[in-house]
């Protein structure tokens, strides 16, 4: 096979995928928030209702801080919104869309991308929005972002390769999705969302600079208000643990797909 | 323009050992052929039909396709129970990038649902369903068929009509009912204890077959 024909390969297998990518999500949506209008309009109520929530009640009984209280816990759980959405629903992606996999064109990842698009694209606009309320109602507009961006844009990834390798270890051992949603419900406190690194004692710090989404956090918040505070992050930690995670994810919705197959053909 | 199985494998690990599926299955079925495939319960129909359509690999010899085949039919399609009929069609044309409302009027016109094609599937008959997902991969106008027989259409208006184009197009059916494989198909394979053989007199594959 000559080099163009590889290149043409390629270009109509990405383009297949991309179609494929599409369809699932149209579906998805159709099927997630029902055929009504307002399905759509809760994609986007449910992060702002949670974030305004939260945001409010810590507005209210808050030390004020060099920032709004609002501004920061109200966009910052947004942002933990991706992580949330992605892995909570992570376990139950396989068994859900099971069927879809008789269509030689649907692989496992596919599934799994269609529906990060969705959660970092709603997210993405409730955070739009809800930075421009505040800007409206006299708060202060980000100062970077394009990092508020790229915080949104590595959460997603973060959470993909993790919500790989969740969905292959639900599907391997049973009852195992129960315990990863209690996890990542658990692991609200600790992933960055409550805190700035800075407030922390040093070897406290030290601690939670292991853990990837506090260095998301410190991203966000570094668009958000970096110059009224010492942001502590590392962007290329943050990008090793993408990396890692999805290799080990992808690997691992390999072997999950073989299985399968046997699977079903013991039970049938 | 072919589908070509060459020495294909297939075993499950199972208690106690391995259950062969397959034991080097060799064949060709070139484009508009239409090919019965009878088996006795449990002799591994269905796993063959998943590995023909390219939803599992065998674990050695390899599956050339250079026609385009269906889902397998019959064992569902990941339509979803909380959209409609007409929704899932659409789906359906999105996934095989064929103009959807061609594929929307097609199924309307074929399917028999009338005002059901714009509800939900959950609230279908086993027996629409069936109707929906057969008029839908009609619509999407594969070279071959794929089509396991537990099909709930039987001796209908519907069931005739579904037989008669389906002889216009190649099909690939898998049944363990002589009579159906004897009205449809031009050719025939036996699939027992792993061995898949092919017989391109019918009458002399039901013998065997009805031998077993």
């Amino acid at each position: 096979m000559s080099l163009t024909d590889e290149v043409a390969l390629v270009l109509r297998g990405a383009r297949v995928q991309n179609r494929v990518i599409v369809s699932l999500i149209i579906r998805e949506l159709g099927a997630r928030f029902g055929r009504y209008y307002f399905g759509y309009i809760w994609l986007f109520i449910e992060p702002l209702l949670f974030g305004s929530v939260i945001g409010l009640i810590h507005y209210m009984r808050d030390r004020p801080t060099v920032f709004g209280s609002f501004e920061f816990f109200a966009v910052g759980y947004v942002m933990f919104f991706i992580f949330r959405g992605i892995l909570s629903r992570a376990p139950t992606a396989i068994p859900a869309n099971r069927p879809l996999l008789f269509h030689r064109l649907v692989t496992l990842p596919d599934i799994f991308f269609a529906r990060h698009m969705i959660e970092f694209f709603a997210c993405s606009g409730v955070l739009a929005l809800m930075l421009a309320g505040l800007y409206v109602v006299g708060g202060s507009f980000p100062e970077s972002p394009i990092q508020v961006l790229a915080a949104l844009v590595l959460m997603t990834l973060l959470s993909q390769g993790l919500a790989f390798i969740f969905a292959s270890i639900a599907e391997a051992i049973e009852g195992a999705a129960r315990v990863l949603q209690v996890f990542t419900f658990l692991f609200m406190p600790l992933g960055g969302l409550f805190f700035l690194v800075e407030w922390l004692p040093d070897w406290a710090q030290e601690i939670v600079l292991w853990i990837p989404t506090v260095h998301v956090f410190e991203l966000l918040r570094d668009g958000q208000f970096g110059s009224r505070f010492r942001p502590i992050y590392d962007v290329s930690y943050l990008i090793g643990w993408i990396v890692v995670t999805h290799l080990i994810g992808l690997a691992a919705l390999r072997i999950t797909r073989e299985r399968l197959g046997v699977e079903k053909a013991l039970s049938s | 323009m072919s589908l070509e199985l060459i020495d294909v494998h297939k075993s499950y690990p199972m208690l106690g050992g391995r259950r062969i599926i397959l034991a080097g299955a060799n064949g060709f079925v070139a484009r508009g052929e239409r090919l019965g495939i009878l088996g006795r319960n449990g002799s591994g129909k269905s796993t063959l039909v998943r590995m023909i359509a390219g939803v599992e690999a065998p674990n050695r010899g390899r599956i050339k396709r250079s026609m385009s085949i269906s889902w397998p039919i019959g064992m569902g399609a990941g339509l979803k129970p909380t959209l409609t009929g007409e929704e899932n069609a659409r789906f359906i044309a999105r996934l095989y990038g064929k103009r959807e409302d061609r594929i929307v009027d097609f199924v309307a016109d074929f399917a028999e649902l009338d005002e059901y094609y714009r509800m939900p599937l959950m609230t279908y008959s086993s027996g629409m369903r069936s109707r929906l997902n057969l008029s839908i991969s009609l619509a999407v106008d594969f070279d071959c068929f794929l089509v396991d027989e537990a099909l709930a259409v039987g001796d209908t208006r519907f069931g005739r009509a579904f037989e008669e184009r389906i002889l216009k197009y190649g099909l690939i059916l898998i049944s363990h009912s002589p009579a159906m494989v004897r009205r449809l198909c031009t050719r025939a394979a036996v699939l027992d204890q792993g061995i898949l053989t092919f017989y391109d007199d019918i009458d002399e594959a039901l013998a065997t077959y009805n031998a077993l």
